[in-house]
C-alpha cells in the first residue's frame, strides 16, 4: 500500500513539475499588430517573415528569458487595430507591442498603449505625429516623414537641379506628412510645387492623373508616396503619358523608403530612372546585412531577397533582444533600456532613440537609381 | 488641336475606358437585381476570382503549358475567366442561393451573399496569400498614339469587350426564347411558372450570366487592379453607385451611368483633384436619389432586363 501511495505521489510530482517550471518560466511577451489582410497585407506577411527568422535565431532565449510572440491582424485599419490591441492587452498582456505598419493604425493604438504603459515599437510608419505627440512609450526605428522627405527635397533641388515638382501621395497621415515634408523644404529652397495630387487607396487607374500632370507643363520631379501596388500602376501610367524617363520623358519619379525591394521588376521599364531613398540595401556589405540575407535565404528560399519590411521587423526583435540582454525584464525596463540604447547595429543601420523615441541615426540611408536593366545604381548622395 | 481640346479629348478617352471597366462589373449586378430583386454582395469576389483565373491562365497555362504568345495567352485567359465565373456562379447558386430561395425567404439569400463574399475572400486569402500579384496584360504595355492623344491597346480591348458584352446581352434578352423567358420571370415569377417556364432554371441562368460577366470583368480589370483576394472590393462600391444612378435593374441605365461616372471621374481628377472622386460620385448618387430615385432611365420593371 505504501508503495502504491509513493508511486502516486511520484507520478503527481512528475505531472506537476512542468507546470511549476512553466509558472516560473521567464517570458517576454511580444504582441505583433500588423496588417495581414487588405491591400497593405504584404507588410504583415513580410514583417512576420522577419520576426519568425529572428525568433528562430533566439529560440534558446536571452538572459534566461524566452521570447513569446502573438500575431494579430490589424488590417491597416485604425478601428481594427484599436480593437486588436485592446484584446491583446486584455488577454495576452504583452510587455511590448510591435506595430502597426500603417500610420493611421499606428496613431490609433498609440494612446491605448500609452495609457496601459506598454511599449510600442514601430517599424514601418512615417507620420510625424507618432513621435511628436509626447508619448513616453512610443519608439520608432523607421525614419519619419521628415527624415525621408527632407533628403528627397534636397537631392531634388541640389543634385537633380529640379525647380518644379508634382507631389503624388495617398490620402493618409503617412502620405500627407511625406508630401508636406517634401513641399516645405523644396519651396524654401526656391522650387515650385505645381500640384499636390492625392488619391485614396481604392484608386486603380492612374491614366487620368497622368494626363493631368502632362497638362501642367514642364515637371522636373515627381515625389511619390504610396503603397507598392499603386506606385507600380502610377509609374506605368506616367511612362505611357511620356512624363517620366521610363516612358521617354524627362521628369524623374522619386520615392521613399516605403517601397519594398522588387518594385522595379514589377513596374518594368516604367521604373527606369526612378530615384529613391533606401535604408535597407541588400547590396550593402555590412556583416549584419549579409548574415541576415544568408539566414533569410536558408529559411525562405535561395532566390528570395529580403525587403526593408522583412529587415525592419527582424530588427525590431534584435532591439528587444538587446534590451533583454541589458537586463530588461518587463515593459518598464524595456522602455528604460530603449532610452539608453546607442548605436545598436542592426540590418537597417544603427539605432539611437532621441528624447521623443525616434531613431535619430540615418547613417546608412542613401539614394539609388533604377537602371535600364532594372538594377539599382547607388548614388553617393546622403 | 489646341492644348485645351487635346486635354478634353484625352480625359474623355480615359473616362470612357474607365467607364467601360465599371460597366463590365455593374452589368452583372444589375442583371441579378432585375431578375431576382436581390443585391449580390458577393459580386466583387466573382470579379476577383475572374482576375485570378485570368492571371494563372495567362501566365502559367497559356504561355508555359500551351506555349502561346503573351497576347494569345491573355485572350485565352479572358475565356477562362468567363468560364470560371460561370462555373462559380452555377455552383454557388446550386449550393447556397437556390436552397434558400426555395424556403421563400427574401432576407436569407441576401445575407447569404455576404456570407459567400466572406467565404470567397478568405478562401482566396488562404490559397493565394495576401501579397499583391502582378498581372500585366501584354496589351497594357502597347501604347497607341494618335497625335497627342494616347491610350493603351488594353483600353481598346476593354471598350471592345464591353461593347460585345452589351450587344450580346441585349440580343440574348430581346431575340432569344430564353431571353424572353427571363424577362417574363423578372416581370412575374409565379405567372411565368404557370406558362410553362421554369423560374429556377432561369434564375440559375441569370446568376451564371452575371457571374460570367464578372469573371470577364475581372480578366479586364486584373492588369489595372492591385491584385489581392480583396481587389474586387475596390471597384464594387462604385459599381453599386452606378447601378443606383442608372436605375436598379435597368441595363441601359447602368451602361449610361457607368460611362458617365468614368468620364466624371476623369474630369474630377483634372479639375478638382483625384482626392475628390468619391465625393463627386456619391454626391451625384445622392442627387439622383433625391431628384430621380428611379435612376437615369425609369422603365417598367419587365423592360429593365
Amino acid at each position: 500500500m505504501k508503495r502504491i501511495i509513493w508511486s502516486f505521489a511520484l507520478a503527481a510530482a512528475c505531472a506537476i513539475a512542468p507546470l511549476s517550471a512553466g509558472a516560473q518560466e521567464r517570458v517576454i511577451r511580444i504582441g505583433v499588430v500588423m496588417p495581414i489582410s487588405g491591400p497593405a497585407s504584404y507588410f504583415g506577411v513580410m514583417g512576420r517573415e522577419g520576426i519568425d527568422l529572428a525568433l528562430e535565431q533566439f529560440k534558446a532565449g536571452v538572459n534566461g528569458y524566452r521570447l513569446q510572440v502573438q500575431y494579430e491582424d490589424s488590417a491597416c485599419s485604425p478601428l481594427q487595430a484599436t480593437n486588436t490591441v485592446k484584446r491583446l492587452l486584455d488577454q495576452f498582456k504583452p510587455h511590448i507591442v510591435i506595430g502597426e505598419e500603417c500610420s493611421d493604425a499606428s496613431l490609433a493604438i498609440a494612446p491605448i498603449l500609452e495609457q496601459a504603459k506598454v511599449v510600442q515599437l514601430n517599424a514601418g510608419s512615417v507620420t510625424m505625429k507618432l513621435t511628436e505627440s509626447g508619448y513616453k512609450y512610443v519608439f520608432r526605428i523607421f525614419p519619419n516623414a521628415e527624415q525621408q522627405s527632407l533628403p528627397l527635397a534636397k537631392v531634388a533641388y541640389e543634385k537633380l537641379k529640379a525647380r518644379t515638382a508634382v507631389i503624388l501621395h495617398e490620402k493618409t497621415n503617412a502620405g500627407n506628412d511625406n508630401a508636406e515634408g517634401f513641399e516645405k523644404p523644396f519651396v524654401a529652397m526656391g522650387g515650385k510645387v505645381l500640384a499636390k495630387i492625392d488619391f485614396g487607396r481604392d484608386v486603380n487607374d492612374f491614366t487620368a492623373i497622368a494626363t493631368r500632370i502632362a497638362s501642367l507643363g514642364k515637371v522636373d520631379v515627381l515625389p511619390t508616396f504610396a503603397l507598392e501596388g499603386q506606385t507600380v500602376r502610377l509609374s506605368q501610367a506616367l511612362a505611357q503619358a511620356r512624363i517620366v524617363k521610363g516612358g521617354g520623358g524627362n521628369a524623374v519619379q522619386m520615392g521613399s523608403i516605403w517601397l519594398p525591394y522588387g518594385y522595379d521588376q514589377k513596374a518594368g521599364q516604367a521604373s527606369e530612372g526612378y530615384v529613391r531613398i533606401v535604408q535597407f540595401d541588400p547590396t550593402e556589405n555590412r556583416k549584419v546585412v549579409q548574415d541576415f540575407i544568408k539566414a533569410f535565404r536558408v529559411k525562405y528560399g535561395a532566390d528570395k531577397v529580403p525587403t526593408h519590411i522583412n529587415a525592419h521587423a527582424y530588427d525590431a526583435i534584435l532591439l528587444i533582444v538587446e534590451a533583454v540582454r541589458r537586463g530588461a525584464t518587463d515593459t518598464e525596463s524595456i522602455r528604460d533600456r530603449f532610452t539608453k540604447l546607442k548605436d545598436v547595429e542592426v540590418t537597417t543601420g544603427k539605432i539611437t532613440f532621441d528624447a521623443k523615441g525616434q531613431n535619430s541615426d540615418l547613417s546608412v540611408v542613401h539614394f539609388v537609381e533604377t537602371q535600364k536593366d532594372l538594377s539599382w545604381k547607388g548614388l553617393n548622395w546622403q | 488641336m489646341t492644348d485645351l481640346l487635346t486635354l478634353l479629348v484625352q480625359q474623355s478617352v480615359n473616362g470612357v475606358y474607365l467607364g467601360c471597366l465599371y460597366v463590365m462589373v455593374a452589368l452583372g449586378l444589375t442583371l441579378i437585381y432585375g431578375v431576382l430583386n436581390q443585391i449580390n454582395f458577393a459580386h466583387a469576389d466573382f470579379v476577383t476570382v475572374g482576375a485570378f483565373a485570368a492571371l494563372f491562365t495567362a501566365t502559367r497555362f497559356g504561355t508555359k503549358v500551351l506555349g502561346l504568345p503573351d497576347t494569345g495567352a491573355y485572350l485565352l485567359s479572358m475565356v477562362a475567366a468567363l468560364g470560371a465565373g460561370a462555373l462559380l456562379g452555377l455552383a454557388i447558386n446550386a449550393a447556397v442561393f437556390a436552397p434558400l430561395r426555395e424556403r421563400g425567404d427574401e432576407l436569407r439569400p441576401l445575407i447569404a451573399t455576404i456570407g459567400v463574399s466572406v467565404l470567397l475572400e478568405n478562401f482566396q486569402l488562404w490559397l493565394l496569400g495576401p501579397i499583391p500579384y502582378q498581372f500585366d496584360s501584354p496589351f497594357s504595355l502597347e501604347t497607341i498614339r494618335i497625335g497627342r492623344i494616347f491610350f493603351t491597346a488594353q483600353s481598346v480591348l476593354v471598350v471592345v469587350a464591353a461593347a460585345l458584352a452589351i450587344v450580346a446581352l441585349y440580343a440574348f434578352m430581346k431575340f432569344t426564347f430564353l431571353g424572353k423567358a427571363l424577362r417574363a420571370v423578372a416581370q412575374d415569377r409565379e405567372t411565368a411558372g404557370l406558362m410553362g417556364i421554369n423560374p429556377n432554371l432561369l434564375i440559375a441562368l441569370t446568376i451564371v450570366i452575371a457571374s460570367a460577366l464578372a469573371g470577364v470583368g475581372g480578366a479586364l480589370l486584373g492588369p489595372v487592379l492591385v491584385l489581392t483576394p480583396f481587389a474586387g472590393a475596390t471597384v464594387i462600391v462604385k459599381a453599386f453607385a452606378i447601378v443606383i444612378i442608372g436605375g436598379f435593374g435597368n441595363m441601359q441605365g447602368t451602361i449610361i451611368a457607368g460611362l458617365l461616372v468614368g468620364v466624371i471621374e476623369a474630369f474630377t481628377v483634372q479639375y478638382l483633384g483625384s482626392g475628390l472622386i468619391d465625393l463627386v460620385v456619391f454626391v451625384l448618387l445622392l442627387v439622383m436619389l433625391v431628384v430621380r430615385p428611379t435612376g437615369l432611365i425609369a422603365e417598367r420593371k419587365e423592360e429593365n432586363v
